[in-house]
């Protein structure tokens, strides 16, 4: 059928041997592909008992239909495993190139199980799967290790992990592309403990669409769409993400110094419009994208991708430091090593907290911009004070005694956004399914930039359609896989109509939706069966109890318990926020 | 005197980062920046509404009511379509 | 109790759509989807000068307290809800769009806004009354694929995540039509300045 390669490639690490077989097509055109698929197979393969740094914990991954079909931003790919961070259900989503060659090379689907005795990585030529022995790679950076793999970005495709990966960081990324990354929930030490250091893609297959000429004038039309829109014709390509910093600040919804404050008095320094002015190289982009937000920066030691807004945030107004030369080169040391910027930033914020406060003996301070780039070593290496920050804040915060200085929800760093500020964001950030993250339906759309239309950010009540609304709308995306992006010039709509274009199968915005809720549902299932209940739905007191004393949030905390109420029976969960019986028989999830 | 803050690509256009407006409320003060900066006008207002998407904060709140009044120390913040995550 | 900002919303949007002559005086509905609730227009009250007691609150899946007061369209915006993703739902009677209704099975418009916003605007007829289980059904499976629809001599059902935005396509549609009779008026040859137009029909 169009759209997928109904082809699944198992690879078995502890035997060196792989298999192909079937995609299951009705799991298929029920969970899409992507994020969907990948949980529906996580779901069967990996249960409560596994450890997520064993082997029996699995990497899956997945494409969706529209992956490599030309589709504007159809790159995107994801992988699903259990977080070594957070013992949630994860699947963390990357751009770039890796993933179209990955879809030409003919399979939607990769499993990774068992652990090599040895280091080893692997190179997929189709249907000649190679073991190559990686003992000489095991220790390299991801930049080299890219490089000497062959990286070439229409025709070969690198993805592997750094040193933080193999040394087990709990928020190890894998990165593809050199700087592409599967960063959030620590992926990176999954593979790190499997001893699989690469998966290098070449593929020749083109994937085939079920009706090319409605698909032609779709793709006429999203390019005049993403055209005519000023976000993604202008604002995006001209100042990248890291524009937010400015309007985040200004309305106090910018987390500073690990959340004890909303606003940070140097966010101009760290603005999209000082790095577009001082440090920007120039644009970049991932394949089939017409967008290009990414950035290429340049300081006097280093030149890289980024760097993003969360990451510009993590290392910036978190730790209270406004000198944008570190946290470019911050930035690209992380992406060298193999971690998560939001997660990196926020955990050595911890940290500069609890050794501020006396907690924690290290000389760790907020505004210390010359301690960024030595701890990140440290970190990924388990070197010294890094052997506390490397599994992230949660474990930090808990090991010293306090645990409520860490910015997580669910054990996973928390973005940028405060949510005092933001009271949908803190729904999202309390109920995401892989812990604190904005990219499960983020409201800084609605509650910040008027997109599609500004929603009062203080409000309450009816808060929670909006954030099931983005979380089942998100869930769909990462499901096709497409870039969220694209859905700020280009409606949901068009996407059931090209996901229909490419398969064959008639999907309207509704059912499109109904596959992210089915997605939602399915990864809900999944936490409870590991053990996390309504108590787990929550966020750090500091959010909860302390106020902000100045600023245009001043007197907010989040609104929780109001919200998360409506948000069980909006999502037609029992009030202990788990799904009904007949909500999940509406869905097709009836069994589970 | 309250100030008028831009932001992106705002400044490029304005040249220059803030504008010192005294006026009585929002409305008259987004009529006498335009004045002031004519390449902000189709920018910022379409048929002397504000254009989708330009968010105008007062001291950090979002501004609906253009007849909000303005006092000394208020800061105006003016954003183009902007995005990201 | 109604949240203050939601019945302002509802005023606001009310108005405007009174004044802007998309309804009589008594004509139209809105309502917003709050979770699991639903916020909607007391039955006989006038959208274009609303009171805080026109608005009644009541149960997305099943009748509760007020219920009786609702409009009679609320089977229909329940069905809307429980079927699309939409969380506010502007019905009303755009005068020329009617017209057209009554001639045409789908409003293709001709003008660059409507062509991008709303691409196409199906019909729908109907010959039940207003607020019936078929009516319902019929608005709910056709909002599931287009933003914006046309009940025939009826009037327009649009969705969207907030009433504004469901305003929009509903003022967008009436403008377009009234674009398109304007040229029927005017009458001379239509120079096409839309490239690959003629897929735009069957979209």
């Amino acid at each position: 059928m169009a759209g997928w390669s109904e082809k699944i490639l198992d690879i078995d690490l502890s035997k060196k041997t792989y298999k192909t077989y079937p995609l299951d097509m009705e799991m298929a055109r029920l969970f899409i592909g992507g994020r969907g698929l990948g949980a529906r197979l996580l779901w069967e393969m990996v249960g409560p008992e596994v450890d997520p740094l064993s082997p029996e914990n699995v990497l899956i991954f997945t494409n969706g239909p529209l992956t490599g079909t030309g589709y504007q931003t159809s790159n995107r790919f994801s992988v699903s495993t259990k977080s070594p961070l957070t013992g949630t259900v994860l699947d963390a989503n990357s751009g770039g190139f890796w993933g179209m060659q990955f879809k030409k090379a003919g399979y939607d689907v990769m499993i990774v199980r068992g652990k090599a005795e040895r280091p080893v990585w692997i190179e997929i030529k189709n249907d000649e799967i190679t073991f190559h022995d990686a003992s000489e790679l095991w220790g390299m950076r991801v930049f080299a290790v890219t490089q000497k793999l062959g990286q070439n970005n229409n025709k070969r495709n690198v993805l592997c992990i750094g040193p933080a990966g193999e040394n087990l960081s709990r928020i190890a990324s894998i990165m593809n592309d050199r700087e592409r990354a599967l960063a959030r929930g620590g992926p990176g030490a999954v593979m790190g403990s499997k001893n699989l250091k690469a998966v290098v893609v070449e593929g020749k297959e083109r994937p085939a669409i079920n009706d090319p000429e409605r698909f032609k004038f779709l793709l006429y039309e999203t390019r005049k769409l993403l055209a005519a829109s000023p976000l993604t014709s202008q604002a995006l390509p001209e100042f990248g993400t890291v524009v937010l910093m400015n309007i985040m600040n200004n309305i106090g919804a910018l987390a500073t110094r690990n959340h004890q404050q909303t606003q940070f008095e140097g966010a101009e320094a760290i603005s999209g419009e000082e790095l577009t002015e001082k440090y920007l190289v120039k644009n970049a982009s991932c394949w089939a994208c017409p967008i290009g937000c990414t950035r290429i920066s340049k300081t006097e030691k280093v030149e890289g991708e980024g760097p993003e807004f969360e990451s510009t945030w993590a290392f910036g107004a978190q730790c209270g430091i406004d000198d944008l030369p570190a946290i470019i080169e911050a930035n690209t040391l992380c992406n060298d090593l193999g971690l998560d910027t939001i997660s990196a930033g926020s955990t050595i914020a911890c940290a500069m907290e609890l050794s501020e406060k006396g907690y924690m003996d290290s000389d760790l301070r907020f505004g210390r911009a010359d301690q960024l780039a030595p701890t990140i070593e440290a970190m990924a290496y388990r070197k010294d004070v890094g052997a506390d920050l490397a599994d992230g804040s949660l474990r930090l915060a808990t090991k010293y005694g306090h645990t409520e200085l860490s910015m997580s929800a669910k054990g996973m760093e928390m973005p940028a956004y405060d949510p005092r500020g933001m009271q949908g964001q803190g729904l999202l950030y309390a109920t995401s399914n892989r812990g604190g993250c904005h990219m499960r339906g983020n409201m800084v759309g609605p509650e910040v930039l008027g997109l599609p239309k500004m929603i009062d950010r203080f409000q309450v009540q009816g808060k929670s359609s909006f954030v099931i609304l983005h979380q089942n709308v998100s869930a769909a995306i990462d499901s096709l896989v497409v870039c969220k992006f694209t859905n700020m010039g280009v409606s949901d709509e068009y996407f059931a109509r090209v996901l229909s274009s490419v398969t064959g199968i008639q999907y309207d915005t509704g059912e499109l939706t109904r596959v992210g809720e089915r997605v939602w549902n399915l990864e809900r299932m999944y936490n409870l069966r590991e053990g996390f209940t309504r108590k787990d739905d929550t966020l750090p007191p500091r959010l909860l109890n302390d106020a902000p004393t100045d600023g245009p949030s001043k007197g907010w905390v989040v609104q929780l318990e109001p919200m998360l109420k409506e948000y069980y029976r909006g999502r037609g969960w029992d009030e202990n926020g788990v799904p009904k019986p007949k909500k999940l028989a509406d869905l097709g999830l009836a069994g589970l | 005197m309250p100030f008028v803050k831009l932001y992106a690509n705002l400044r490029k256009l304005a040249g220059t980062k803030e504008v010192p407006i005294t006026e009585a409320t929002i409305g008259a003060v987004l009529n006498e920046l335009v004045k002031r900066n004519p390449p902000l006008e189709d920018v910022i207002l379409e048929n002397g509404r504000l254009r989708p998407h330009i968010v105008v904060t007062l001291n950090g709140h979002n501004v609906i009511d253009f007849n909000m009044q303005v006092s000394e120390q208020d800061v105006i913040a003016i954003f183009p379509p902007i995005a990201g995550g | 109790m109604i949240d203050q900002r939601i019945y302002e919303m509802f005023c606001e949007i009310g108005r405007d759509l009174y004044e802007g002559n998309m309804i009589s005086s008594h004509g139209g509905n809105l309502s917003v989807r709050l979770g699991d609730r639903v916020v909607i227009k007391r039955r006989g009250a006038q959208l274009g000068r609303l009171k805080p007691h026109d608005l009644i609150e009541t149960r997305l899946d099943k009748n509760d307290s007020g219920v009786a007061l609702a409009s009679t369209e609320l089977l229909v915006h329940r069905t809307v809800y429980l079927n699309t993703p939409a969380l506010a739902i502007c019905h009303c009677h755009p005068r020329t769009a009617i017209a057209f209704s009554l001639s045409r099975d789908e409003l293709v418009p001709i003008d660059n806004e409507a062509s991008y916003l709303l691409k196409k605007v199906p019909v729908v007829t109907e010959e039940f009354a207003s607020g019936t289980p078929q009516m319902a059904h019929k608005v709910a499976e056709a909002l599931k694929n287009y933003k914006i629809i046309m009940l025939r001599g009826h009037g327009s059902f649009a969705t969207g995540q907030t009433l504004d935005e469901a305003f929009h396509w509903s003022s967008t549609l009436e403008e377009s039509c009234q674009i398109e009779l304007a040229v029927k008026q005017i009458n001379e040859p239509f120079i096409e300045y839309r490239k690959m137009s003629e897929s735009y029909n069957k979209f």
